[in-house]
């Protein structure tokens, strides 16, 4: 993991973020929210967050609570794609769980926990699964969304298409975003 | 105002809540998170009321009364209700009641009995299993416990400003915990415990040692002393059963002698020698013009808090150790050689009203009479001994008392024994806010005066007053003080530091709202009424003693003239004088 260290957001881009929102209603969450975005990384590391609660006077506890309350902020490094498996009523009764382990499985993962709110990010930091409550698709369940994109009436076979296609172009979209750089 | 409790009309004070306005008359309504002065956050469900005229049944605690009111306290419906939310509880709530630090003393046990709860018709609805929390060298909290009431946090954030926990996650997941979750041992926490004093269950306790302690009693080639606080004998006794505030200094150093301790001291001889090095740093530091306000340095939890929070400004801090760990170093040189004990053998335990003490008795500096012997006895490194081994809290002992078997009530009074257990009325009000300043005050205005104090008692330094000031007039030299209790008060006496405003010349500052008598580590309950009664017992004892002022006391005289020479000297420095580690946030 030695790419950490040059994921941590430096002091000049948090001072900035938060001239931009500071004396605003509810500005923590939208600090919180653009340095997360800003991270290559999209996640929130203890060093970051540990800047953001000394320049704002909020005790680390109060912004550990924040973080952890919103499934939103990420503790931990994402991959490059995310994948969303919408874990909500309907989804449910339509099979969304065997989905999920369906994408463990097929990432080589040993998805055991029954803690709907897991997340897990592949050893490379190529994928990160998630779930959602609801994505507000229920006529089309059940959905799970990929990089941004909703996918609707899935099943296994429709899944692992995704997937395939994915895990190939995976490849190149990252090196895309290296070149745009 | 008028209103209707349980179809009996009453008149009540405007502005009161329905449970304060119940308890008027006799009705206790039952809360597992609301706590006068503390916290009401309204979380637990268990003080409902049903209210003629509303939808839902209502929450007690924070239900104003209203003209004309009509409540009702017990119907089937409130009771229902009451039990539904305590079973709730109970679902996710470890059935271990037996094997649990705070059996038979547990608000959501008695509760679960006054109810009728009698099975469990809920299954476990969280599903990860929190793991302990054993990081800190002083509590330990168990978050499977926890019914998440918030008073915990409510203490740390509102009365002590210190913010080492707070409710993190979400749903199921939702738990009390540290940042990341990495232990209150790795954040700012002080360990002042006040958050084990105020949690209605057993999910934050103090970390025991009773097992170590028996262990030491029992090996024949330990001698083992025991120290015991000034606020241990005012509360110890409610943990055996007596009335809040009970005075049983007699009975408990009996109760000592039979539990098998060596000899039976008293941290307030130390606390007397503490004054003499002081008083003798303040009156150096008023005519050397050194660092003033002089703040003092016996609240470990304070020390800490200061460490963390306000680095800079730590010069302020008496260097003196406290008395614990003053009577840890004197233990084991000056007693030691005295009586010609190898100081290895020695095992000193101290009981306090405290969790912090605990954590201080582990400080890596706290070595000096290793350091001390080091040479003479050409000791490796291997053979190192802290000053102070063991810090029991008062209900540690309360534990060992009663797994003995010890009648308490019915215990003789016995005195404790020489040396080190000779102490004066202004050792023994360390034990109360405000104390410290007055023990100190009364040595330092005879040293600097060389008169004779005709009253003993500074009465304007005494009370339950947050901050309390006072002016003393020393040969002509007028000099501010101030003291206060709790840290959210010590933080703006800190900060008018900070900004250079501050009108003092001696701060005394404790933890712990009253003083050591609300310690983290005194009987539970612990509250202000509680509280008051245990600081009306330490100063009937100051008024008892023959001798009120540290520098009387003929044993420090003593350990003066045959060891330490002077206050502020060579040894004093070594053994009783200490330094402090900034530690930022």
């Amino acid at each position: 993991m030695n790419f950490q260290t040059s994921t941590v957001i430096s002091e000049e881009i948090i001072d900035e973020i938060i001239g931009k929102y500071q004396n605003k209603p509810g500005f923590l969450l939208s600090v919180l929210e653009e340095i997360q975005e800003k991270n290559p990384l999209k996640y929130l590391p203890a060093e970051t967050l540990q800047t953001v609660a000394a320049k704002l006077n909020v005790p680390y506890s109060q912004i550990y609570g924040v973080v952890t309350f919103y499934s939103f902020f990420n503790l931990r490094p994402q991959g490059k794609h995310t994948i969303v498996v919408c874990r909500g009523t309907a989804c449910h009764t339509k099979g969304s769980k065997q989905l999920l382990n369906e994408i463990g499985h097929s990432f080589g993962m040993n998805h055991q926990d029954d803690n709907s709110e897991a997340s897990f990010t592949t050893a490379d930091n190529q994928f990160t699964v998630r779930t959602v409550a609801c994505f507000g698709q229920c006529a089309q369940s059940p959905v799970v969304e990929v990089d941004g994109k909703i996918y609707s009436y899935l099943n296994s076979q429709k899944l692992l298409k995704i997937l395939e296609n994915v895990k190939k172009n995976g490849f190149q979209k990252n090196s895309s975003i290296v070149k745009s750089r | 105002m008028k209103i209707i409790i349980n179809h009996q009309p009453v008149d009540v004070k405007e502005g009161i809540t329905v449970m304060e306005a119940c308890r008027t008359v006799g009705i206790d309504i039952p809360s597992l998170c609301f706590l006068k002065d503390v916290s009401e956050n309204a979380s637990c469900g268990v003080c409902v009321v049903e209210v003629k005229g509303a939808r839902s049944l209502l929450r007690s605690c924070i239900t104003k009364v209203t003209d004309g009111m009509e409540i009702l306290t017990a119907s089937p419906r409130v009771r229902e209700a009451r039990k539904v939310n305590v079973e709730l509880i109970l679902a996710n709530h470890p059935q271990d009641c037996l094997q649990c630090d705070r059996n038979l003393n547990c608000e959501l046990q008695s509760l679960a009995f006054q109810l009728g709860i009698k099975e469990s018709r809920f299954v476990r609805t969280r599903k990860k299993y929190f793991p302990q929390d054993e990081t800190s060298l002083s509590l330990v909290r168990d978050p499977e416990k926890c019914i998440l009431c918030g008073r915990c946090v409510a203490v740390c954030n509102e009365m002590q400003t210190v913010n080492a926990i707070d409710f993190s996650g979400r749903g199921l997941n939702t738990r009390i915990s540290t940042f990341f979750d990495k232990g209150l041992g790795a954040t700012y926490c002080t360990n002042c415990g006040q958050c084990s004093l105020v949690c209605p269950t057993g999910a934050i306790t103090e970390k025991s040692y009773v097992q170590q302690v028996w262990q030491e009693i029992h090996n024949p080639d330990k001698v083992v002393l025991i120290q015991t606080a000034p606020a241990v004998r005012v509360g110890i006794g409610e943990a055996m059963g007596m009335p809040y505030g009970s005075l049983v200094t007699g009975q408990m150093v009996a109760g000592l002698r039979r539990l098998g301790f060596s000899k039976i001291f008293d941290t307030n001889f130390a606390a007397d020698l503490t004054i003499m090095e002081e008083a003798n740093e303040l009156m150096q530091r008023i005519h050397q013009n050194g660092v003033l306000p002089m703040i003092t340095s016996c609240s470990p939890g304070w020390i800490k808090f200061a460490e963390h929070f306000f680095p800079s400004s730590l010069s302020h801090l008496s260097t003196c150790k406290s008395p614990q760990q003053m009577f840890g170093a004197i233990a084991k040189t000056f007693y030691a050689e005295q009586t010609g004990i190898d100081p290895r053998k020695i095992v000193v335990v101290s009981v306090m009203p405290c969790t912090a003490k605990k954590y201080e008795a582990r400080r890596p500096e706290m070595d000096d009479a290793f350091h001390y012997w080091k040479e003479k006895l050409q000791l490796s490194e291997n053979e190192h001994f802290f000053d102070v081994d063991y810090a029991l809290t008062t209900r540690e002992l309360a534990r060992m008392f009663k797994e003995s078997g010890i009648d308490f009530q019915h215990l003789p009074s016995e005195d404790f024994d020489q040396p080190l257990g000779v102490s004066t009325g202004a050792g023994t009000i360390f034990g109360v806010t405000g104390g410290v300043m007055e023990a100190a005050l009364r040595t330092a205005y005879e040293t600097m005066t060389g008169r004779q104090l005709k009253d003993v008692e500074f009465l304007s330094v005494r009370g339950m007053k947050g901050i309390k000031e006072a002016e003393i007039d020393l040969n002509g030299t007028k000099i501010k003080v101030a003291v206060a209790h709790t840290l959210k008060n010590a933080r703006f006496l800190l900060e008018q530091i900070q900004n250079g405003i501050s009108p003092y010349t001696f701060v005394e500052i404790m933890t712990c709202p009253g003083g050591c008598l609300g310690g983290g580590g005194q009987p539970i309950p612990t509250n202000f009424e509680i509280r008051e009664k245990r600081a009306a017992s330490i100063y009937r004892e100051d008024e008892h003693k023959k001798i009120r002022k540290s520098h009387e006391n003929p044993e420090i005289q003593y350990l003066y003239e045959h060891f330490l020479e002077k206050p502020l000297g060579e040894k004093s420095h070594h053994l009783l004088h200490t330094h402090y580690v900034e530690r930022g946030c």
